[in-house]
């Protein structure tokens, strides 16, 4: 099966060797061959030799942790590039304003049927005493304002939505 | 006077809490730990002896309710108070209503605090101590108009700092004449929400001036020592991020007449026990005083390294009224301690905070490493407080095998399911500048301002040959942790920028 594996701003073409295969695998990265020995010492964790090189690596959510440093990808399939945008989420469309990071909302600075500009403030978060307004992408109006004040949210939750 | 000190309540959290602990635990005290309903499951709860709910997870309905921890203290039995950094510190009230229940408070007596806290009175200490101070009012400022004054006598820039600040709060750098009506208002409001005093003064700004600040450590029989300096120069937004033990611009000359000034100032304050004096330092090796710290400091440990003293036992033994064993010609200074401020923040996207759930910790060791860690894997990092996991500190010979060995052991150090700044480490400690000590306050916002160069960029082959052979490798693995992580949607943010072995 072959892959984009995006990561430090580089896509690659890499050829994946067999799922569920284990042991010596061969992957092709940009048409080099690398081989790698995939040993799993618990769930989550592995001894990656590669070319002679040993790496521990753990697995973490949307990276992987290898010898300490940490590394996110972006994994497609090049059959499905198409259609990754959602729907709606273009300049012209509505755009929502997404929680950056788990915090507790101490002020709404918009309401639904409000006008706001591009760049201006729409709420504030707070999170390890540290308090970040979060902006508006666009101009235009507030449809839906999905919190309030002292609510508890988590990263990626919908905040407000601008049309 | 002479105290019996035998079970110590820490009013505190995290890391430091857990320093406290342990050096009572070495001296054979008993330990009482407080904490909110977000800790109850905390390290510092965990490793005391005793322990005590206060109140909801919010700092001002626990950890700064007074009342609530003597409280406690009553309740338990507790003779002495240690409140660690932060929090209620340097609460002249506090320490007051400590002495009032009978209760030791381990740390300095509440006029010293009062003269020293407030910067604006430290100040005019100082001057009086003639202690070489940066130009500027030394009172208070009441308007706009007057603090223009005072600048155009000092010259622009300047720089506008609340009386009663920390952390960067209530500060703006002014660069001429008509910023000068915004700042101070927005530095006065600014002050009055953090501190609840809007209280602002000037000084001229020193430009590209170093932080470097003298540990001191005062008894109450009039003898206090400086045990040597550490440079807090790698700064963010006036937050330390990086300190070291000692400077590598400071000589045996400049740290004597630096140690001598701290010792002035305390002693002309009636100061006892543990304080930090801090300097900027021009280019010219001019120093100038900036303010003094009434508590232990965050980065007490990289003192602890070169001078072979325990901080935290000292503290407790002023305060039970014994002298210091040591004279000034006593304290020697060996080798080069480094600390790298672990928190849970990510540094590649506005260092917006991190908390959560800890899966995996695998925390460095070997020889000269040290980790003052508050977290545990499993345990849920709030999001009430600050984002300090942890303190790691290199200890070597040279400044220069000191950076080499925290390098090392940041490649082993692994905090799972949070973000952290362990990379920006990274990124700092191999970066020529900060190698050859080139730094100053505002080094790190101009390395930050910098891309990563193309090496940092970097990824090798075998990164993307690696995350290749986990997608592969993962389609048998369905134990949950593996299943959960490697599905294609969660590996969905851009690539970071870390080279390996690069």
């Amino acid at each position: 099966m072959t892959v984009w594996i995006e990561i430090g701003g580089k896509k690659r073409r890499v050829e994946l060797p067999s799922a569920g295969a284990a042991g010596a695998l061969e992957c092709v990265v940009d048409g080099k061959a690398v081989t790698v020995d995939a040993q799993t010492l618990q769930p989550g964790v592995m001894s990656l030799v590669v070319e002679g090189r040993q790496y521990r690596c753990v697995l973490d959510g949307d990276a992987v942790l290898i010898d300490g440093k940490r590394f996110a990808f972006e994994v497609s399939d090049p059959r499905s590039l198409q259609g990754r945008r959602g729907v709606g989420e273009g300049a012209a469309g509505p755009r929502t304003v997404k929680a950056p990071m788990p915090g507790r909302v101490v002020r709404v600075l918009v309401a639904v049927g409000g006008d706001v500009a591009e760049q201006q403030g729409v709420v504030v978060i707070e999170a390890m005493k540290m308090q970040n307004e979060l902006k508006s992408p666009k101009a235009g109006r507030v449809i839906r304002v999905a919190v309030a004040v002292e609510d508890t949210v988590g990263a990626g939750d919908v905040l407000v939505v601008v049309e | 006077m002479r105290r019996t000190i035998q079970k110590v309540l820490i009013a505190n959290r995290g890391e430091i809490a857990l320093r406290v602990i342990r050096a009572c635990r070495e001296m054979g005290l008993r330990t009482v730990a407080v904490y909110s309903d977000a800790d109850r499951a905390a390290l510092h709860v965990l490793h005391a002896d005793e322990a005590y709910r206060l109140g909801p997870a919010p700092a001002s309905e626990s950890y700064l309710r007074g009342d609530l921890i003597l409280e406690a203290a009553r309740h338990c039995g507790a003779d002495a108070v240690h409140p660690g950094y932060g929090f209620l510190s340097e609460n002249a009230e506090f320490a007051e209503a400590c002495a009032t229940a009978g209760v030791t408070f381990i740390g300095p007596p509440a006029n010293a605090m009062r003269v020293l806290g407030s910067k604006t009175r430290a100040r005019q200490t100082a001057d009086a101590a003639g202690i070489p101070r940066v130009p500027g009012s030394v009172t208070g400022l009441t308007s706009a108009e007057e603090a223009l004054k005072v600048a155009e006598g000092i010259g622009f820039p300047v720089m506008l700092k609340a009386a009663a600040g920390g952390g960067g709060k209530g500060m703006r750098a002014v660069a001429a004449r008509e910023e000068l009506a915004a700042a101070y208002a927005a530095a006065s409001s600014e002050a009055e929400r953090s501190f609840g005093s809007g209280e602002v003064y000037i000084e001229k700004l020193i430009e590209q001036p170093r932080h470097i600040e003298i540990q001191l450590m005062a008894d109450q029989y009039g003898r206090c020592l400086y045990l040597g300096e550490r440079e807090c120069s790698v700064q963010r937004r006036h937050q330390k991020v990086i300190e070291e033990a000692p400077s590598a611009v400071v000589g045996e000359d400049l740290r004597r007449r630096m140690g001598e000034a701290a010792v002035r100032l305390a002693l002309s304050a009636g100061y006892v026990n543990a304080g930090t004096v801090e300097f900027l330092v021009d280019s010219d090796q001019n120093f100038y005083f900036l303010e003094m710290n009434t508590r232990l400091q965050v980065e007490h440990p990289v003192t602890e390294l070169v001078t072979g003293l325990d901080l935290v036992r000292m503290q407790i033994r002023v305060a039970m009224g014994e002298p210091l064993g040591l004279k000034q010609e006593d304290v020697q200074l060996r080798g080069h301690a480094i600390e790298c401020r672990i928190y849970a923040e990510d540094p590649e996207n506005s260092f917006f905070p991190s908390p959560g759930l800890i899966t995996r910790l695998v925390q460095p060791g070997g020889a000269g490493i040290r980790e003052d860690c508050g977290v545990y894997a499993g345990w849920t990092v709030p999001l009430e407080y600050d984002p300090m996991l942890s303190k790691l500190v290199a200890f070597a010979e040279t400044r220069e095998l000191a950076i080499d060995r925290m390098l090392r052991a940041l490649d082993e150090y692994v905090i799972g399911g949070i973000k952290t700044n362990i990379g920006l480490f990274r990124r700092i400690l191999n970066d020529p500048d900060f190698r050859a000590a080139r730094i100053d306050t505002g080094y790190l916002e101009r390395l930050l301002a910098r891309a990563a160069s193309v090496d940092e960029a970097t990824v090798a082959d075998e990164v993307v040959a690696i995350a290749a052979a986990l997608l592969a490798v993962s389609g048998c693995e369905r134990t949950p942790a593996v299943a959960d992580s490697v599905q294609q949607s969660r590996w969905a943010t851009a690539g970071r920028q870390e080279g390996l072995r690069t």
